[in-house]
């Protein structure tokens, strides 16, 4: 189980379209009611969730500037694992970015400053 | 014609790496203060970079993933983010650089002082970075790159002892009036330059936004293999111009226009507008790689939607990094601080930046699980430890050979 | 933790050999004074030779009128620094005051003649380059004699 956890931390996550979505950046485990070993029940994606791997300054440098960047009650990014559809060289997810939690930072960017710039919303020529 | 845009993407990248506003400095001021007694670091550098953009290219073509984001996967969040670190900040100063140079080139034209065109040059960079298609840039800026090629026929215009250069180049000695410890700094300059970290990024990202894939693996290798080295020949043309005509003069070159008299003394006003063209062609379009390196890099790692082969709306943290590294460019270059100054500052930091770039990438090249069939040949590995033994050596010695030779004054 | 320190102990090192690059604090002994004077020489030297070189393209024709006035104005600005760091050096005792006298009419012949042979380019008089550049020769000879004889 732990080897499985290993494998999956920093792989790439991408959705039912074929959009990059974040990075594993942690995992959420539950220990069973019955006992047994911790299982994975959700991916943690997000500054907040990567912060806490990085440790020391280091992770504490990144932890700052994420919670400038996000809403002071909201916790990391989390996308339940029930919405992993296959794992190979990229966790590939059964749902599109727009659904994930993770997707906040970005559709916030996307809004306030890209949609903005003219040309944003139109494929490059 | 067709087959030429085919390799497009390997001669933009070597542009970038080979003669951009700090490399065409340092290029001529090597061959005005020790002539070609350095022209083997030159081939070095084409050697180390040939080896590793073909591994970064054949990953990218291979598992369809840029080498720098499959750096986090591999070799764990903490590595890839010192690796990050670094070679951001080199390629985000570097970047500031480049626009200036743009500045600088269009100074050189106008004869209006460069600051004032700094903003012009990093809204228009911005702008290419923003709306043109990526292969549209590549074909662009890769072609116009080459009116560098001008530098190449100033020089045979100037008929040469070629025998005599052959043997300076063959047979390295440091002049009389230059020390050892110089000798080293600028031959540690000329390598780091030659294999700055953005080239492999640019390059492997550059390859999926080209949408490589395995039956292209021959594309990767003739982009590798046509044009680094023809970025190295440049680069030796402009060393070669120096030795013939500023190093008999004892002038040691501080400015851009210094790097075209050469040119201008050999082919006159045609060469000139020629090289003024070039200058602006080769700065930006370093300016463009370093811009989507500082893009890709910081994407890559946080596994963010990044690149020009998605509206911006569906990238749109890929693209405020840009817009902001661009900006921050800007900024810098209007303190005044002098962006030819600023790479040689630089050397130091990228010098540190070098092995921790490398030696993922050549793990990454090795690991059957991303390139099944496709891993390194021992050729390959051979010559890609050798080049990490020299840049380790090379990241200890900078500092100390920085603060001895006060950077090579 | 180690390797997140990489980055900084490099960033660290470029401030110093930045600071220590510009340091110019002051002389005590001729010999140190000496061989600052001879540096000064080599790099005057260098921008003498290249406003020569200027003058030889344009009287060539080899070059439009705004390159030549930027160069020559690039190079000007150069001597001027050149001079100006020179000058704010403290000669530590009599011998140095004479290299300093000495070297000084060298800079200063330097400087004037290549502020006219801007002044000419700016108003597109190439064919009187040649002639105010004349002394140049004289001046780059002595300073190349100068940094040789006091390395």
């Amino acid at each position: 189980m732990i080897d499985a956890g290993l494998m999956l931390l920093d792989r790439q996550l991408i959705d039912a379209d074929g959009m990059l979505a974040g990075k594993v950046d942690d995992l959420e485990l539950t220990f069973p009611e019955g006992g047994g070993p911790p299982v994975v029940t959700a991916i943690l994606a997000g500054p907040g969730a990567l912060a806490g791997r990085l440790g020391g300054r280091l992770g504490h440098l990144v932890e700052v500037v994420a919670a400038r960047l996000r809403h002071p009650e909201e916790t990391p990014g989390r996308i339940s694992f029930g919405l992993v559809k296959r794992i190979d060289s990229a966790v590939r997810l059964s749902a599109q970015r727009a659904e994930l939690d993770t997707d906040r930072v970005e559709s916030l960017v996307r809004d306030y400053v890209i949609r903005r710039i003219p040309g944003g919303d139109h494929a490059p020529e | 014609m067709k087959k030429l845009l085919e390799v497009a993407l390997g001669i933009l990248t070597a542009v970038g790496g080979f003669v951009d506003i700090g490399d065409l400095v340092a290029a001529t001021a090597t061959g005005a203060r020790f002539g070609l007694a350095l022209a083997w670091v030159l081939v070095l550098g084409v050697i180390g970079i040939v080896i590793y953009a073909e591994m970064a290219g054949r990953v990218a073509t291979v598992s369809h993933r840029p080498v720098f984001d499959l750096v986090r996967e591999r070799l764990g969040a903490r590595v890839a983010l010192a690796n990050l670190f670094a070679s951001f900040f080199v390629t985000l100063l570097t970047l500031a650089a480049e626009i200036g140079g743009v500045a600088l080139a269009v100074e050189l034209l106008t004869g209006i002082n460069y600051l004032l065109w700094v903003p012009p040059a990093a809204l228009l960079v911005w702008l290419v970075l923003w709306r043109m298609r990526f292969q549209v840039m590549e074909n662009l800026f890769g072609l116009a790159g080459l009116t560098l090629l001008v530098v190449v026929v100033a020089v045979w215009h100037a008929h040469p002892d070629w025998s005599a250069l052959l043997h300076g180049a063959t047979h390295p000695a440091v002049p009389m009036g230059e020390g050892r410890p110089t000798y080293f700094y600028f031959a540690i300059a000329l390598l780091g330059s030659a294999m700055t970290p953005y080239e492999v990024f640019f390059f492997s990202s550059g390859a999926v936004e080209e949408g490589w894939s395995t039956t292209d693996l021959i594309v990767n290798r003739m982009n590798v293999y046509l044009g680094f080295p023809l970025g190295g020949a440049l680069a030796l043309a402009v060393m070669v111009a120096a030795t013939l005509f500023l190093q008999p003069r004892g002038i040691d070159p501080t400015h851009l226009s210094q790097v075209a008299l050469p040119v201008v003394l050999v082919l006159g006003k045609v060469g000139l507008a020629f090289t003024i063209f070039a200058f602006f062609a080769a700065t930006f379009g370093a300016a463009l790689e370093t811009g989507l390196s500082c893009g890709y890099t910081i994407a890559q790692y946080f596994g963010w939607q990044w690149g020009k082969y998605v509206k911006p709306a569906q990238a749109a943290r890929f693209h405020l990094v840009m817009l902001v590294s661009v900006v921050t460019g800007a900024l810098l270059i209007l303190t005044t601080i002098d962006p030819i100054k600023l790479t040689e500052y630089m050397l130091v930091l990228s010098a540190a930046a070098l092995p921790l770039t490398y030696f993922p990438i050549l793990v990454v090249a090795n690991d059957p699980d991303y390139m099944g069939s496709k891993v390194n040949s021992r050729i390959s590995n051979a010559i890609g430890s050798v080049l990490l033994v020299i840049l380790v050596v090379i990241m200890l010695a900078a500092p100390p050979l920085m603060i001895i030779t006060k950077a090579g004054q | 933790m180690r390797k997140p320190l990489l980055p900084v102990v490099p960033a660290l090192l470029l401030l110093i050999a930045v600071v220590l690059a510009g340091c110019t604090g002051p002389v005590r002994s001729f010999g140190v004074y000496e061989s600052k004077a001879a540096r000064t020489a080599k790099e005057e030297a260098s921008a003498v030779e290249n406003a020569r070189l200027v003058v030889q393209a344009a009287t060539g024709h080899k070059a439009f009128g705004r390159y030549l006035s930027q160069v020559l104005t690039e190079t000007g600005d150069e001597a001027s620094s050149i001079q100006s760091t020179f000058d704010a050096i403290q000669p530590p005792d009599g011998r140095s005051d004479q290299l300093q006298a000495e070297l000084d009419d060298l800079l200063d012949a330097a400087a004037t003649t290549i502020a006219a042979l801007r002044t000419a380019a700016r108003r597109g008089d190439f064919g009187a380059m040649p002639r105010l550049a004349a002394p140049l020769a004289g001046v780059s000879r002595k300073l190349d004699e100068f940094a040789r004889a006091h390395q």
